[in-house]
């Protein structure tokens, strides 16, 4: 559960918007409506911050106030005042009890969330449950910079994936945009007037609401110290421009932690197969290899001892592919998982030239693989 | 006693209609036949200082159900209580007046809120004596009205 959250007004309407304020929120609500009820709940409860009215019957908000501040116990929590009242006598009134903000009703219910967010960590309920994205999952993608070309290359570079691009020209656009739709990602330009794009970033961060978004700082290669000053932000990652789709696409699937597994691991007639496609290169290698003993450790946990790596789309052998592939054969030995290859003509060719292949012994295909790994003839090393 | 009190009034109805219902309230010429239509419910808060005073904001019992639903976030199936529809009146009558009293009190004009209470009822005015000022406004959203009633005399 999240922070504790104590509301102390005397009108309940006003203790029933604040609990619907937070109601997409991890945390736990606890309502009190005067000072003396408020006193015995904080006492009790320890709440990690205190929402306090000023004008209450019994015990008003002042009183509650400085009996919370000379209990040695409690006197850390931190107020937030809640008042009708704004004028400057009443500010510097609240101000001088020692409360760590105020806000003036009437007030929106994203502003207390906002202003509650600055003290205490609040997480949206659905941060921790939600499943894991794939990255074939629909996204929302913000892309800031006042080059139109370059949301345009973006569009285009992510065509064929479900992804939406939306671009915004401006910070004050994409502060906009975030206040209607959170985006499930931003990038944005660092070359922004005015260090407008840094700004951004900030303003971004000091959102609850988006706090937490990957942020991907876009960059000409050479410009070394705006792409510095992103780092020491906090940027998820730079991408330069020219900007290259695989980089792009690699740097947006580890800002989102997007599960790609689906794309090489796949499971057929009990067996777990590992199918390397066309493309492979070092990027495909490395997603592979942070998948891998996840995947086969869940086959081993599912009763499946068997595993197939699919080599046959491939057209060479290079040192990425012999590595990977004596990774997964480690691996098969040590979680007790029986393998078998398969390989392109090439691929068995190649690897017959190595040391550390060449007694690798390959099926022609992934039918012959299952029948050696089913028909209980286990494909050697 | 308050040169621009239409305007004090207006701006803090204006802003608390939509910054707490998300209604753009428009002002409107005050028709007293209003007040005869139907049943009727007043949040009231009186304010005591430099100036005495008590604002009714009243309007009619089924907008007061509206504005109680759209300020606690209920569904269209969820019913609102009589004690939920003056609580809510009662809080938007205190933001109400709180927010014309801050500016009253940027002006050196002191005092201080009364807690809130609601009247309920049909065919019932509230009239001004004669040592008080009345003021009187209209103000219209989503076919809906609601009146803002001013009492006034100059206090310590």
């Amino acid at each position: 559960m999240g922070p504790k959250i104590l509301t102390v007004d005397d009108s309940r309407t006003i203790r029933m918007i604040v609990t619907r304020a937070f109601k997409g929120f991890a945390c736990e609500i606890f309502e009190a409506s005067d000072g003396v009820e408020g006193l015995t709940v904080a006492g009790r409860e320890r709440p990690d911050i205190i929402l306090l009215d000023l004008t209450m019957p019994v015990m008003d908000g002042a009183e509650m106030l400085s009996k919370l501040k000379a209990d040695p116990e409690l006197r850390a929590i931190p107020v937030v005042m809640l008042t009708a009242e704004s004028g400057r006598e009443n500010v510097l009134r609240i101000a001088k009890l020692g409360v760590r903000d105020y806000l003036v009703k009437p007030f929106k219910e994203e502003l207390i969330v906002e202003r509650v967010g600055r003290i205490v960590d609040l997480k949206a309920k659905n941060e921790a449950t939600t499943r894991v994205k794939r990255f074939d999952d629909p996204l929302q993608v913000l892309v800031v910079d006042d080059k139109p070309v370059i949301v345009d290359q973006i569009q285009a570079a992510l065509t064929g994936l479900p992804w939406t691009v939306q671009g915004a020209a401006q910070a004050g656009q994409a502060v906009d945009s975030c206040s209607q739709a959170v985006p499930d990602i931003v990038l944005i330009s660092l070359s922004l007037p005015e260090s407008s794009g840094f700004i951004l970033f900030q303003m971004l961060r000091a959102s609850v609401r988006t706090k937490a978004i990957p942020i991907i700082g876009l960059s000409v290669k050479n410009a070394t110290e705006e792409q510095t000053r992103a780092q020491q932000l906090g940027f998820s990652a730079i991408v330069t421009k020219p900007i290259d789709l695989i980089d792009l696409q690699l740097k947006i699937t580890r800002a989102l932690n997007l599960d790609t597994s689906y794309k090489y691991f796949q499971y057929r007639d009990g067996v777990l197969v590992l199918l390397l496609p066309t493309s492979f290169n070092q990027a495909v290698a490395s997603d592979v290899t942070t998948h891998l003993r996840t995947k086969v450790s869940e086959a081993v946990d599912a009763g499946l001892n068997h595993l197939v790596m699919d080599m046959s789309q491939i057209k060479a052998a290079d040192v990425i592919l012999i590595r990977l592939g004596i990774d997964v054969i480690q691996l098969c030995a040590e979680l007790g998982v029986k393998h078998a290859l398969v390989g392109s003509d090439a691929v068995c060719r190649e690897c017959k030239n190595y040391a550390e292949t060449k007694d690798w012994q390959f099926s022609d295909s992934i039918t012959e693989a299952l029948e050696n790994l089913n028909g209980k003839t286990p494909a050697t090393i | 006693m308050i040169d621009d009190m239409d305007e004090l009034v207006t701006s803090a109805v204006t802003t608390l209609f939509d910054t707490m219902l998300g209604m753009k309230m428009v002002k409107v010429p005050v028709q007293p036949e209003f007040i005869d239509s139907e049943r009727h419910i007043a949040g009231v808060v009186g304010f005591i200082g430099k100036l005495n005073g008590v604002v009714y904001i009243y309007t009619t019992q089924k907008f007061g159900q509206r504005i109680t639903s759209i300020l606690l976030g209920l569904g269209a199936s969820e019913a609102t209580t009589g004690e939920m529809v003056n609580d809510a009146m009662g809080e938007m009558a205190n933001m109400l007046v709180g927010t014309m009293k801050s500016r009253l009190m940027d002006r050196g004009i002191a005092c201080v809120l009364t807690i809130p209470s609601v009247v309920r009822g049909s065919h019932f005015s509230v009239e001004a004596i004669s040592t008080t000022e009345g003021h009187v406004f209209s103000y219209e959203a989503e076919g809906n009205r609601i009146f803002v009633q001013f009492l006034v005399k100059p206090g310590s």
